[in-house]
């Protein structure tokens, strides 16, 4: 890590140098927020408005939808690992028994597509925060710029899951 | 969340002890934290620029240091775990495009492995955020701890007795 001052670069041995009058705190993260918390619970302060008065900007909304998305795949593997334990038969026999009704093949295809369409954007974003990750791509015009991208790629994968069908 | 997760550029005024200068001294440092350093570094702003000269204390920068900064005390769980979490997320990448050309008993498992843990820790990261107060967040834990148990014992389960991840996708795609 190098620290700049008005253009000097300096090491992180020299850290110390910079730093003398530094003392470094003696809690945790961790337990500053559960201190944060605690305060302001006791004091019964009401939280401050955000998202209710926030404008709502596209990074924003991709970025709960990430999170949104994550914990609706979640749930839903969560919900077919129990299905798997607790039904008696066996997954093709399910699988047949739901197409061969009237409604059949609708519900196929929104379970093609309830799979398809989370999954790609949620692995797209993911994507994008694996860059951010590796320091890229912060600039504004750069957020917005992949965010778009993520959201066609979503689109346009979703379009051709939903539309192929494999061979078994 | 309040975790570090971006770089980001922090600017921090700190004075300068009157006995080095005979006026304040502003001095601003700009850190640049990058992410896939070990080294966490929090500065906190310290709000205040002396504007006279009549109190010739020194204020300090309050500095949560990294391990290496200063010795002894310090985990570098958070960091690890930070780590991990972005490994698990490059191998479910990667186990994407393996589970379709190379579909099999190995991708099987190594999915059921990587997607329950992803979860478990993604959703981790949401108890976090959300979730306050100390026997709180124990339970939270508790119960998603559960859940992801059962979740990787049915993933095992149907992989073992039934036809596998890979091959149930593959079938529902082929209707």
């Amino acid at each position: 890590m190098s620290l700049t001052r008005q253009g000097t670069c300096l090491s992180r041995s020299q850290f110390g140098v910079l730093y003398r009058h530094a003392v470094p705190m003696g809690t945790t993260a961790k337990e500053e927020m559960n201190k944060f918390w605690a305060k302001n619970n006791k004091l019964n302060r009401p939280m401050s408005p955000h998202v209710t008065v926030y404008k709502w900007s596209v990074p924003m909304m991709m970025s709960i939808s990430h999170r949104g998305t994550g914990l609706g795949l979640s749930a839903g593997v969560s919900a077919f690992a129990l299905l798997a334990l607790v039904l008696p038969g066996s997954y093709p026999y399910y699988l047949d028994l739901i197409h061969s009704q009237s409604f059949g093949p609708a519900l196929i295809g929104l379970a093609k597509f309830g799979i398809a369409f989370p999954l790609s954007y949620h692995t797209f974003n993911g994507i994008r925060h694996l860059c951010w990750d590796s320091g890229k791509g912060f600039k504004i015009p750069e957020v917005y710029g992949s965010g778009y991208t993520v959201i066609v790629l979503t689109v346009l994968t979703t379009i051709a899951a939903v539309a192929y069908k494999g061979a078994a | 969340s309040t975790v570090l997760n971006s770089a980001v550029q922090v600017q921090c005024y700190c004075t300068c002890a009157v006995s080095c200068y005979l006026h304040l001294v502003r001095c601003s440092v700009t850190i640049k934290i990058a992410l896939f350093h070990r080294s966490s570094l929090l500065l906190r702003p310290l709000g205040v620029q002396q504007k006279d000269q009549d109190r010739p204390y020194q204020l300090t920068a309050r500095i949560h240091g990294s391990p290496s900064l200063y010795s002894g005390s310090g985990s570098k769980a958070a960091s690890l775990h930070w780590t991990g979490e972005r490994v698990v997320s490059v191998m479910l990448l990667a186990l994407g495009p393996a589970a379709y050309y190379i579909p099999g008993p190995a991708i099987d498992y190594s999915l059921a492995a990587a997607i329950t843990l992803h979860s478990h820790w993604g959703i981790g990261q949401v108890l976090t955020d959300y979730i306050h107060g100390e026997s709180k967040i124990k339970v939270a834990n508790a119960c998603l701890f559960l859940l992801s148990t059962v979740t990787f014992a049915g993933l095992c389960y149907f992989n073992h007795n039934d036809v596998g991840i890979c091959k149930a996708v593959a079938l529902l795609w082929s209707k």
